[in-house]
Order: C-alpha cells, then sequence, then structure tokens
C-alpha cells in the first residue's frame, strides 16, 4: 500500500473504533469497584462478629465460672453439713443427759429400799425393846434399870422408824423430780431430733434445688458456647467463601485493561495492522496475562468449573 | 513470644480472612498492600515468615519475593505464595525465587495455618 492508502486504512479503523469499549469498560469497573468494596466491607464487618465471638467465648461466659460454681456448691455442702453435724451434737448431749438422770432414777429405788431397811430394822429394834421391858418388868426391882435402857431403845428404835419414812418421802419427791425432768427432757430431745432431722431434709433439698440450677445454668452455657462456635464456624467459612471477590476483581480488571488498550490501538491505528491482525495480538495478549485456571477455561471455550480450595504445594 | 507474619496482598478480604486464622492461632500479623508496602514492613521488625500473594499493582509478588531474598535479614525467612495464579510457569518462576510453599486461592484458612506451622518450626 502506497502512504495515501495506508493513510485512508488507518482514517478508517479509527472511524470504525468502537465507542462501546470505553463505555463497558467504564461500566465493568464500576461494577468490579462496588462490588469489592462491599466485599470488603462485608469481610470486615464479619471479621469483627468473629473478634467479638472470640470475645465473649474467651470471657468465660459459664465457662471458667463452672468450676468456681461447683467448688462453692461443695463449700455450702460442707459448711450446712458441719452445722447439721453440731445440732446432731448438741442432740447427743441431751441423750446423754437422759441417761444419766434414768441412772439417778435407779439410785432413787436403791435408796427406797435402804430406807425401808431403817424402818424393818426399827420395827425388829422396837419389837426386841418391847420384849425386854417385859423381861425387866419380871425381874422387879433388879429389872428396873433394864426396864429404863429397853425404853430409850424403843423410843431410838422408833426415831429410826420415823426417820426411814422421812427418807422414803424425800426419795419419793426426789423421784418423782427426776421422771419429770426424764419426760421433759425426752420430749424436748424428740422435738429437737425431729427438728435437726427437718433442718438436714430442707438442707439438702435446697443444696440440691441450687445444684440443679448451677447444671441447668452450666448446660445453658455450654450450649450457648456451642452455638457461638457453629456461628463463627459459619462466618469463617463465609468468609472463606467472599475469597471469589479476588478472582472476579483479577477477571474484570483484565477484561477491563483490555478494552481500554484495544480502544487506545484503535484510536491510535496507523494502518500497519489490518483490524483482524489487531484483535489476534489482543487475544494473544489476554492470553498471556491469565491468572486463574477459569479464565484460560473461559478463553479454550470451556465450561469453567468451580474453583475448590487446594492443597498446598511446598518447594 | 508470638511469631510475627506479614500478609502482603493487595486484597483487603484476602488479607482479613487470613489474618483471622493467623490471630486466632496464636501469630502476630502485620498486613500490607502490595510488595512495595511489603519491603517497608521489613525494616525495623523481626518478620519469621511471609504470605505474600503474586499478582499486586506496584510490585508484584514475585518482584517482591526477589527482593526478600537479597535483603539481609530475611535472606533465610520462608515465603509461601498466596495467589490465583495457578500456571505451572508462574509456580516455576515462584520456586527460582525462592518461596518455599504456593497456595492456590480460595485456600481454607487451616491449610495455609498448617503450611505456616511446619515452615515456622522448620
Amino acid at each position: 500500500m502506497n502512504d495515501v492508502d495506508v493513510q485512508e486504512v488507518s482514517a478508517s479503523q479509527r472511524a470504525q473504533a468502537n465507542p462501546l469499549l470505553p463505555l463497558w469498560a467504564r461500566q465493568i469497573e464500576t461494577a468490579r469497584s462496588q462490588s469489592e468494596t462491599a466485599i470488603v466491607a462485608l469481610t470486615a464487618r464479619f471479621s469483627a462478629i468473629v473478634e467479638r465471638i472470640d470475645a465473649a467465648l474467651g470471657s468465660g461466659q459459664g465457662g471458667a465460672g463452672q468450676p468456681d460454681r461447683v467448688a462453692g456448691i461443695r463449700r455450702s455442702e460442707s459448711d450446712l453439713e458441719q452445722v447439721i453435724g453440731a445440732l446432731k451434737a448438741i442432740q447427743q448431749s441431751r441423750n446423754q443427759l437422759a441417761a444419766e438422770i434414768r441412772s439417778i432414777g435407779a439410785y432413787t429405788e436403791e435408796l427406797h429400799k435402804l430406807a425401808s431397811e431403817v424402818d424393818s430394822i426399827g420395827f425388829r429394834t422396837n419389837m426386841l425393846a418391847l420384849n425386854a421391858a417385859i423381861e425387866a418388868a419380871h425381874a422387879g426391882e433388879s429389872g428396873k434399870g433394864f426396864a429404863v435402857v429397853a425404853a430409850e431403845v424403843r423410843s431410838l428404835s422408833n426415831a429410826a422408824r420415823e426417820t426411814g419414812k422421812h427418807i422414803t418421802r424425800k426419795v419419793s419427791v426426789i423421784n418423782d423430780a427426776l421422771v419429770r425432768i426424764g419426760t421433759t427432757n425426752e420430749q424436748v430431745a424428740s422435738r429437737d431430733e425431729a427438728a435437726v432431722n427437718a433442718a438436714d431434709e430442707q438442707i439438702r433439698g435446697v443444696l440440691a434445688r441450687f445444684a440443679a440450677s448451677t447444671r441447668e445454668l452450666s448446660e445453658a452455657a455450654d450450649r450457648a458456647r456451642t452455638e457461638s462456635r457453629a456461628i463463627k464456624d459459619e462466618v469463617c467459612e463465609s468468609l472463606v467463601q467472599l475469597q471469589f471477590q479476588d478472582r472476579t476483581s483479577q477477571i474484570l480488571a483484565q477484561v477491563i485493561g483490555s478494552m481500554q488498550k484495544l480502544h487506545a490501538d484503535q484510536l491510535s491505528a496507523d494502518g500497519s495492522q489490518s483490524a483482524a491482525e489487531l484483535a489476534e495480538r489482543h487475544v494473544e495478549a489476554m492470553l498471556n496475562t491469565y491468572t486463574t485456571t477459569e479464565q484460560r477455561q473461559n478463553h479454550d471455550g470451556v465450561q469453567s468449573a468451580d474453583i475448590a480450595p487446594q492443597e498446598v504445594t511446598f518447594f | 513470644m508470638a511469631k510475627r507474619i506479614l500478609i502482603v496482598d493487595d486484597s483487603a478480604s484476602v488479607r482479613t480472612v487470613a489474618g483471622i486464622a493467623l490471630r486466632g492461632a496464636g501469630y502476630e500479623v502485620i498486613e500490607a498492600g502490595n510488595g512495595q508496602e511489603g519491603l517497608q514492613r521489613l525494616d525495623g521488625s523481626k518478620i519469621h515468615l511471609i504470605i505474600s500473594d503474586v499478582n499486586m499493582p506496584v510490585l508484584d509478588g514475585i518482584g517482591f519475593l526477589k527482593e526478600v531474598k537479597a535483603h539481609p535479614d530475611y535472606r533465610f525467612t520462608p515465603v509461601i505464595m498466596l495467589t490465583t495464579e495457578a500456571g505451572e510457569d508462574k509456580k516455576a518462576q515462584g520456586k527460582a525465587a525462592g518461596a518455599k510453599a504456593w497456595i492456590i486461592k480460595p485456600f481454607q484458612p487451616q491449610i495455609m495455618l498448617d503450611a505456616v506451622s511446619k515452615l515456622v518450626m522448620a
């Protein structure tokens, strides 16, 4: 071609420069940019959610506090066992007191017998003194002195019998008092035993309810923790899926670049290349700048497959 | 003391995903948006491992990797390339430039963590 022909061809090519190319490029770039901005913002939000979940899980909500609560229950149980033990010790002391009172009651029986013995001795002595007085009377004058002694002995035996009876009455009074004390003590002991048993039962009931509440709280905390971890895993998985933005951005950026370059080449065409040659050169350039598998698959007209995460290649 | 890792990637979402996983595993993370920024982060920081994208503006991953391997303090620092690039020729370039591993995006964080753990311990 001579110079005139070349100028005519290049003028023709410039005239045919597709005005849609820069328009498409700008539209695609806008979409790419908006998508990137949105994905980055979304990633930041998800990232913040993950950090908040991590903070919540790390703060030991229901986790680190659990052993403290269990130890607290054990301490309370031990303290209350000690209270019940102290009440039972008091009860035992009262039972010992009742046994002592019963043994004193046994002594009063003995005292009764001794008092009867005194009475019996007095009676027999009295009879002896009476016989001695009769014998003294039979002796006449010579028995007068003996009669005086016999009278004194009778008087003493009567006094002994009175003392025996007096002891019996006093022992009966003491015995009655001891019986009343024993009865009252046993009634109090019985009430105390009932009260201690009721307290024991109530305390065990309270502890059981406390343990059940703590267990429920603990289980709820465990469920919350499990759910939080599951949510975190889901969010993390979503973040992995958002990596598509990097691929689409690269694919779109390459398309935009290619469009801009083709348009620039069309505008600056000097006629040394035909439109077909220009297109072929740009196709070649695209082929050399692909970065992803799906770009190459698209180029070859192969249906691009989903890109799954792959293993590491170590060098 | 936590090992320090530099992530160089122009995609904020990829930096975020990798950062969450690494911080969660106990690493300290420094981020850079391209190779040039990555080189600036090297100075004054004791970095134990680098994770770098390949296709980035200003200075790409292979260029960055070459600079790292020329740096007197980071010649032996392991570098993992984390990229959409699946071409064998690019992998060969990375290997020749001194990369220790190649992970193709999208990646599962656990796979990246396993590779980091293996190389940090080496």
